[in-house]
């Protein structure tokens, strides 16, 4: 730790007034949550509710139907940390530790793919899964369907199921694997799915944890691709853009409010998770600055 | 395998190690097959169709009524008549700007801060709670915030300055949501920087102090220039990211208005083409966009790389 000079004053005085700055719109989301009709959106602005009851997390739930919600992003974002953990790994180990005739090519392929914006892929995805072949009532040839795979949750899954930046974590970290480890399994005849499962997995739990994590945080939040999927088909929902769409049918009287209910619920699984693993989160996002 | 008489053996060694590559080289492709199948479908396979896209004339979706039209769709996109250059790009270039300007600030002021404080996981954590936070909940929040019966407001009445239309006014929307753009990506850039800091060797400050330097001194002769792989980064991912993001403006202004004013051209290709089925202008925007992207991240590293050579 760095001490210089005296008291740091002046630092404190920053870090504090930016911390205020932080953490005051989430005060105000959750005290807001709290207040009552004709407690809103009212001046003077007060900042405490006049009392702590849970009326507008009851409404929440049964008006923003969260239960629904939180079933779709529950199904998302784990289907696509699977996903992404498992072929990171597998794509991984191929990378760092097998020989083959390719590898450097498909390994600056792999650096390549982080590079393509998502804004520039939007239109061309949604346009291969509406004319998925033999999804959705479509043909052979992609055709003739209504909705292709943008029908179900497939949708919101398919296209974050792998991730280079994934790939790219596992194959930096496993490269650091003493390879002994690895002739040792093989000379105990062990093949290379079974290397891969039983020596190699096992090692790459804190990069694991990390990718995880981020995955998590990022799957659980996504919104654009989301709104778009589900805006022909209101079932497919997750949290964020139900919340965000189905505000103009809330009570007019206590919209805000109920509305900040149901993001202080859906905030609250990813700020969990992330105190729980925020080392391992933290380590992660200085790992992605040092590529 | 068992045996080898003398004078094959000396063929067969090498012949043994070129099946246990051509077999690794199998594995391999079968660890690599899920990921590769997916980039050609979702990566590969997408490129080449946004490419063609944005050279097509395309509304619908049969395929079949696709027609080549050249560059006209760029024409049309960049002509000064239509609204795209101005003012949409020159949105995105201002809130990718504006936002990047801050956040580098703010970041570099805060890192530099907290990296002499006690607590210093604390104050990371504090300041990273946007970034895993959805832009559903910033956007409503600070939307509130903004309101004439707002927080910002309030505050603002009690200094007796008058109330702002922070989102209604044409003038202020697009600062106003800078700003929270800004906000929200404080953190990540501080725990990028905190750890550019760390690798600043101590014994620097220590010298400058025997020379007498305050932390003034400090901080412009050593940390900033020792700073610069740490802070090249965070700008050139602020800037690509400040550049495409517009979930922050559908969420605080909905169409991105107040007519235009907060329109960015991200934005404006998702409406042309998911509102309008404009395939093939749409591509366009979001070639121009991909370009202007491109061109500014090879700037910034252009730049840098100048900059590199004068001082050593």
């Amino acid at each position: 730790m760095k001490r210089r000079g005296k008291f740091p004053w002046f630092a404190y005085l920053v870090v504090i007034l930016g911390g205020v700055a932080m953490v005051m719109p989430f005060l105000d989301m959750v005290m807001s949550s709290f207040k009552g009709p004709g407690e809103y959106g009212v001046i003077p602005y007060k900042l405490l509710p006049s009392s702590f009851n849970l009326d507008n997390y009851r409404e929440a739930f049964s008006q923003l139907e969260l239960l629904r919600l939180f079933r779709n992003s529950v199904i998302v974002t784990v289907s696509v940390t699977i996903s992404v953990l498992v072929t990171s790994s597998m794509a991984g180990y191929a990378l760092a530790k097998l020989r083959f005739r390719g590898r450097a090519v498909i390994f600056r392929f792999i650096l390549a793919t982080m590079m393509l914006p998502p804004f520039l892929l939007l239109i061309p995805t949604f346009l291969i899964m509406l004319n998925w072949p033999l999804a959705g009532g479509n043909d052979i040839l992609g055709r003739g369907g209504d909705g292709g795979l943008t029908t179900s949750l497939i949708a919101l899954i398919l296209p974050f199921a792998v991730s280079g930046f994934g790939i790219f974590l596992m194959r930096q970290f496993m490269v650091s694997l003493p390879d002994e480890m690895l002739e040792a399994a093989k000379i105990d005849g062990a093949n290379q799915w079974q290397t891969w499962r039983l020596i190699v997995l096992p090692q790459t739990k804190p990069v694991a944890i990390t990718l995880g994590l981020i995955t998590f945080i990022g799957t659980w939040n996504e919104y654009i691709w989301t709104l778009l999927i589900s805006s022909s088909d209101p079932s497919l929902q997750t949290l964020p853009v139900g919340i965000q769409l189905l505000q103009s049918f809330l009570d007019p009287d206590r919209t805000m409010p109920i509305v900040m209910a149901g993001l202080v619920i859906s905030t609250l699984p990813v700020l969990v998770v992330f105190l729980l693993f925020q080392k391992y989160y933290v380590r992660g996002v200085v790992l992605s600055g040092l590529k | 395998m068992t045996t080898a008489v003398s004078g094959v053996g000396a063929l067969a060694a090498p012949a043994r190690r070129v099946g246990k590559l051509h077999r690794e080289g199998l594995a391999a492709y079968l660890f690599l097959s899920p990921a590769l199948l997916f980039f050609c479908v979702f990566l590969i396979l997408p490129f080449i169709f946004a490419i063609v896209l944005a050279f097509s004339d395309w509304g619908g979706f049969d395929l079949s009524t696709l027609k080549w039209a050249g560059f006209s769709n760029f024409g049309d996109v960049l002509s000064f008549d239509g609204t795209f250059v101005k003012p949409i790009l020159v949105n995105t270039l201002l809130f990718a700007f504006g936002s990047v300007f801050l956040a580098t600030f703010g970041s570099v002021l805060v890192a530099y801060c907290i990296d002499r404080l006690s607590f210093q996981g604390f104050w990371r954590v504090l300041y990273f709670l946007p970034v895993v936070a959805t832009v559903v909940a910033i956007g409503n929040v600070w939307k509130m915030m903004y309101q004439p019966a707002g927080l910002i407001n309030a505050v603002l009445n009690k200094l007796g300055v008058n109330s702002v239309g922070f989102l209604s006014d044409s003038s202020y929307a697009l600062p106003s949501v800078t700003v929270v753009h800004a906000w929200a990506s404080i953190g990540g850039a501080v725990l990028i920087l905190t750890a550019g800091l760390k690798a600043i060797p101590e014994m620097y400050y220590e010298a400058a102090e025997v020379d007498g330097a305050n932390s003034w001194h400090m901080f412009w002769s050593i940390t900033l220039p020792l700073l610069r792989p740490a802070l090249l980064f965070v700008l050139i991912t602020q800037f690509i990211g400040g550049l495409q993001s517009f979930a922050l403006i559908i969420v605080m202004t909905g169409d991105g208005g107040p007519v235009n004013a907060t329109n960015v051209a991200a934005f404006e290709m998702y409406q042309r083409a998911f509102k309008f089925g404009a395939w093939g202008t749409a591509s366009a925007m979001a070639m121009v966009l991909f370009v202007i992207i491109l061109a500014i991240t090879l700037l910034q590293l252009w730049i840098a790389r100048r900059r590199g050579e004068e001082t050593s």
